[in-house]
């Protein structure tokens, strides 16, 4: 139990993150591969200003039209992505680990902060579940596997949450917790949650043919 | 291209002046000019629903109540659909054709001038007419007319009946080449590009035989092979096999007689050129997206184009390739791989001399048109220009232009201005 | 008179309608085929792009605020842009092609009928995944299948076999234009439609319909040229056409040998650049697809629409109004030219510069309600035509807000689609087209330099 619990907390949190780097590597290269092979004329409208243009223009709140027709959820999905790396970002106990092995360490936020925004993330991905149940146009898409992938982003959190806390099996809880963002980590390459690439990558390509081609916005 | 060598080399300057026109008539039509250049000529309106031509001043005898499509023919002549009483005809120089019809157009005329030919529509059926000679048979539409250098004439035309909206009957095919006026019996949903071959006895053209399915077809026959796409096919001169741009596999090759003939694949493939005389074959070729150039026996030029190669021409000899082209917004020409230093607005139909070694060409730029000859532009502007011609011994040009009103017939002395 | 329609009280009709064409082509369809065709379709002729949109889509549902038969048929999520992906890709992805009929059936409606392809939808998707193209695909598909709708394969089998889009004979082009010449000479006495004039500066092309059906736009046209002082021309052979329903049909093949046709007789003719009356899908169809097919990047020559000539010519003084129009005038935006060139601005100033009072509709610009006729969806005719309506009731809501006496839509699909709109929802309101207004309202008198 002791080696699984080394491995689990050393060399894997290593297989994680180059798997998640690797992985995302390996897809950007596979893609530019089969653009060239496949879809070259992409290049011939691709351009870096109307990318750039396209992609701020989306990363301004409430900018876009569409963002203002549907404000809630922009509003909780703007504040839902920006968590996601804050807090394992500039956690304190993460933090700490980080400078353990690399003498490395950065502003951390107050832990009782850091407490309450893992309770946003958690509700967050609350909303979308349910927004998911009730809203009809998005329960008509939603398949099983979209509320396995909000599992998965919430096991982290939660378990972090639960351990932080030790309010039970705390031994547990922290592998659980080990565990399930490792599994994250290696997820995001391989599933939906590679639209954290892909999406800037669709939206430079929109926002280049709006731009180049079309002389029009796109937000 | 009637033979230059009668015509006046000597004198170096002859004036018509065509200012006056306007005063005479209703309006004047844009001029067009005799291949010897002796003559201008315009349509021109002489009251209400009354045209005729006029020639150096002087206008045909003969009034019509339509009149269009005015061209030049040899021996100094112009030609023109003509139409009194709702009939059509062609007019010679004011010399009417015998056959009269509801509808004439698409003038063609082969390389000396010696055949003439147009679509020909009456009483809602479509043929052709060459030399005042109609079809025998007549068909429900016509499209893609053709005259070989022969004065064989083909076109594509359908055979059967089809209801509205029918694709059914579509489906099955309802057109045919004709040639001569006969259809060759076999159908097909489509077929463009009519090619005859150096005898004008036999044809060959794009097909598509289903809703997905295109292939060349020679005469009667589709080739086996069924592709993606196809473009225009040329029958080799003096030869019966056949070249065609195709399209499979998502790219353009280039096949003989249902064959792959040249090697490479490319993104795109179109408008062949052959010179009789080495059998080179050249193509306008694109190897990357929105990047054109120019293939000589499946060899790229070392040319870069950005927007689009109009056409490519062969000296007689087949040492020289001329290819019209616009890049970065404007017309220029390349010989020989060799890009010219133009920028203009407009390039017109260069001018090659058989040995390759005179390439003049009109240009317009800010609405002035220049002649330039050999990549060297002759500073004299003009408010219109048409196509030179080059003395047979390639030493002078005959260059036709209008300035100030007054049309000016000139020979231009190449040791004088290159 | 007692309204029979109004805007709250259409009936919902559920009914989707099929054609003749849809059940022949399905009726001939093998298990096989369909398998094969649709694999063949998703496997060699998309690519990374396809695939990046199907595996980034996170089923947020956002697009569906975008569309126009989602707002109209009371939300239901069927009709929502990344609902009507589900109901067609993703299911031929998930059953590798498997697919029954019955599938198909629906499938051709959805991407035919559904979707006007105008990618409104692109612009609320947060990663701007481009919708109207996985529509295409599925357009692609039905084409291979043969089971694309009857009436739009029909103007494609003309486009294919005359260049252009209503089986227009080669004859009746010509005879049309010297006819509409004659006619035009009402207004100015010398007036010329030069045919094949080469070296002019601009050719001037058109869609099929209107020497078809509607000759006086090229009547109105050709005073506009004359008046203008512009030299100009119009090629008398196949070529003159730049509609393109080929491109609608996934018959991509005929719509990249219509353009070829296009731009090789404005070279032919040696213009400068190529002016086009109101057509939006025309326009898109020679400015941003059927060039690509060839190769042709960007296209070969200037494309100008006509909102923008007539912004030309009215601001360079070589058309002036005479009296500006007095009724009360709204402006459509057709998406081809405004989400697809950017042309909405100069379209409200032409507007201006000849309407007395212009009334805004909302949304507007690029975020304008589709017509609901375009990107093919019109030309699938009247077996279609009562779904086309419930389907854009959004529209006529739009429309009915404004009050406006006139509406202007500068494009022939938006133009009779609107017409349609009028007529069902009995909005009271005349279509018109900017150059209509421009034709009633100019000076007819011919451009002078030094005046």
């Amino acid at each position: 139990m002791n080696a699984f619990i080394a491995f689990i907390m050393g060399p894997m949190v290593w297989i994680a993150f180059l798997i998640f780097i690797l992985g995302l590597i390996f897809k950007l290269v596979v893609i530019i591969k089969d653009v060239n092979a496949r879809e070259s004329y992409v290049y011939s409208y691709l351009s870096v200003k109307y990318s750039l243009r396209s992609i701020f223009a989306w990363l301004i709140p409430f900018f876009p039209q569409s963002t203002r027709q549907s404000p809630v959820f922009y509003a909780i999905s703007y504040i839902f992505h920006l968590l996601l790396f804050i807090v394992p970002v500039f956690l304190m106990s993460h933090i700490v680990l980080v400078n353990e092995a690399f003498q490395l360490s950065w502003f951390a936020l107050d832990d009782t902060l850091a407490d309450i925004l893992t309770v946003i993330v958690v509700l967050a991905l609350v909303f979308f579940a349910v927004r998911r149940q009730t809203v009809p146009e998005v329960k008509y898409l939603t398949s099983f596997n979209d509320y396995v992938l909000l599992i998965i982003v919430a096991l982290p959190f939660i378990t972090g949450f639960l351990a932080y806390h030790q309010f039970f099996f705390y031994r547990q809880m922290v592998i659980a917790h080990v565990i399930s963002g490792e599994l994250v980590l290696i997820l995001i390459p391989f599933s939906k949650f590679s639209h954290m690439v892909m999406a800037p990558l669709t939206r430079a390509y929109m926002g280049s043919e709006f731009g180049n081609v079309r002389h029009a916005k796109d937000w | 291209m009637e033979e230059s060598k009668s015509f006046d080399w000597s004198t170096d300057l002859k004036e018509v002046p065509v200012r006056e026109w306007k005063d005479r008539f209703v309006w004047v039509e844009e001029p067009y000019v005799s291949q010897d250049g002796e003559t201008i000529a315009s349509i021109v309106n002489v009251e209400e629903a009354v045209f005729t031509v006029c020639e150096n001043g002087k206008t045909w005898d003969s009034e019509y109540e339509k009149a269009w499509c005015l061209r030049p023919i040899p021996d100094g002549q112009f030609a023109a659909c003509v139409s009194s009483d709702e009939e059509w005809t062609v007019s010679i120089s004011g010399n009417e054709w015998e056959n009269r019809f509801d509808f004439i157009w698409n003038f063609q005329m082969n390389h000396d001038g010696t055949h003439i030919s147009l679509a020909v529509q009456k009483d809602s059926e479509y043929g052709m007419v060459v030399n005042d000679d109609p079809w025998d048979r007549m068909y429900e539409n016509i499209n893609e007319m053709v005259l070989s250098d022969t004065g064989n004439s083909a076109a594509v035309v359908q055979v059967s009946s089809m209801a509205a909206a029918d694709i059914e009957a579509f489906k099955q095919g309802v057109f045919s080449c004709a040639v001569n006026g006969k259809a060759i019996e076999k159908n097909f949903l489509n077929i463009w590009d009519i090619s005859f071959d150096t005898s004008g006895e036999n044809v060959a053209y794009g097909v598509r035989t289903d809703r997905t399915s295109y292939s060349i077809a020679v005469n009667d026959s589709p080739w086996d092979t069924s592709f993606q796409s196809v473009w225009k096919p040329l029958f080799l001169p003096g030869d019966t096999s056949v070249i065609a741009p195709v399209k499979t596999g998502g790219k353009w090759m280039l096949y003989k007689d249902n064959q792959p003939f040249w090697k490479t694949p490319y993104n795109q493939l179109w408008k062949l050129a052959i010179s009789p005389e080495t059998g080179k074959i050249a193509a306008i070729v694109s190897n990357d997206f929105g990047k054109w150039t120019v293939a000589e026996n499946d060899v790229s030029w070392d040319l870069s184009i950005d927007q689009m190669i109009f056409d490519i021409v062969y000296s007689a000899d087949g040492s020289t390739l001329v290819a019209v082209f616009k890049d970065k917004e404007c017309w220029t020409l390349a010989v020989n791989q060799k890009k010219w230093d133009l920028a203009a607005d407009k390039v017109f139909d260069p001018c090659v001399s058989p040995d390759g070694s005179i390439v003049c060409v009109v240009i317009e730029k800010k609405g002035q048109y220049f002649l330039v000859v050999n990549n060297h532009i002759i500073p004299t502007g003009f408010d219109f220009m048409t196509t030179p011609v080059i003395s047979p011994d390639s030493t002078k040009i005959l260059q036709k232009a209008v300035k100030n009103g007054v049309y000016q017939r000139q020979i231009l002395s190449l040791d004088k201005i290159l | 008179m007692p309204k029979e329609t109004t805007t709250e009280d259409v009936p919902i009709v559920k009914q989707k309608n099929t054609d003749e064409a849809v059940e022949a082509g399905l009726a001939r369809l093998t298990p096989e085929r369909i398998k094969t065709t649709i694999n063949q379709v998703l496997e060699n002729e998309t690519g990374p792009k396809f695939k990046a949109y199907v595996e980034t889509c996170m089923h947020c549902g956002l697009c569906a605020e975008a569309c126009l038969y989602f707002l109209s048929n009371d939300r239901d999520p069927s009709y929502s842009p990344a609902g009507k992906v589900k109901q067609t890709i993703w299911e031929m992805l998930e059953k590798k092609g498997d697919v029954s009929t019955d599938f198909l059936r629906r499938a051709v409606h959805i991407a035919h009928t559904e979707c006007n392809v105008c990618k409104r939808c692109s612009m609320y998707c947060p990663f701007g995944i481009d919708i109207a193209y996985l529509m295409l695909m599925v357009r692609r598909i039905c084409h291979k299948l043969e089971i694309t709708p009857l009436y739009i394969q029909d103007t494609v089998n003309s486009h294919s076999a005359t260049m252009n889009q209503m089986w227009v004979k080669e004859d009746e082009w010509i005879d049309t234009l010297q006819w509409q010449e004659e006619d035009a000479r009402e207004e100015f006495e010398n007036l010329r439609i030069p045919l094949d004039k080469v070296g002019a500066d601009i050719m001037y092309s058109v869609i099929a319909p209107e020497p078809k059906f509607q000759a006086g736009l090229i009547y109105q046209a050709a005073t506009i040229m004359h008046a203008a002082g512009i030299d100009w021309t119009m090629p008398s052979s196949p070529g003159w056409d730049n509609s393109n329903m080929a491109m609608f049909t996934g018959d991509n093949e005929i719509s990249g040998r219509i353009a070829r046709a296009f731009y090789e007789t404005a070279a032919r003719l040696k213009v400068k650049r190529i002016v086009m009356g109101e057509c939006g899908h025309a326009f898109r169809s020679i400015y941003d697809v059927g060039n690509r097919w060839v190769g042709w990047a960007m296209p070969p020559f200037e494309v100008v629409h006509a909102i923008e000539f007539y912004h030309q010519l009215l601001t360079s003084g070589r058309i002036t109004i005479a009296d500006k129009y007095k009724k009360t005038v709204t402006l459509h935006d057709p998406c081809n030219v405004s989400r697809g060139r950017g042309l909405h601005d100069m379209a409200r100033e032409v507007t201006n510069m000849v309407c007395d009072s212009f009334i805004e509709m909302t949304p507007n610009r690029e975020h304008n309600y589709c017509c609901g006729a375009g990107g093919g969806v019109i030309n699938c005719g009247p077996p279609y035509k009562g779904e086309r309506m419930i389907n854009n009731r959004v529209k006529a809501e739009q429309l009915k807000a404004t009050g406006a006496e006139v509406l202007i839509a500068p494009c022939h699909n938006c133009h009779s689609g609107l017409e349609d709109i009028v007529h069902h929802y009995d909005l009271n309101m005349e279509v018109k087209f900017l150059g209509d207004i421009i034709f009633e309202t100019m000076e007819k008198k011919i451009f002078n330099p030094g005046d």
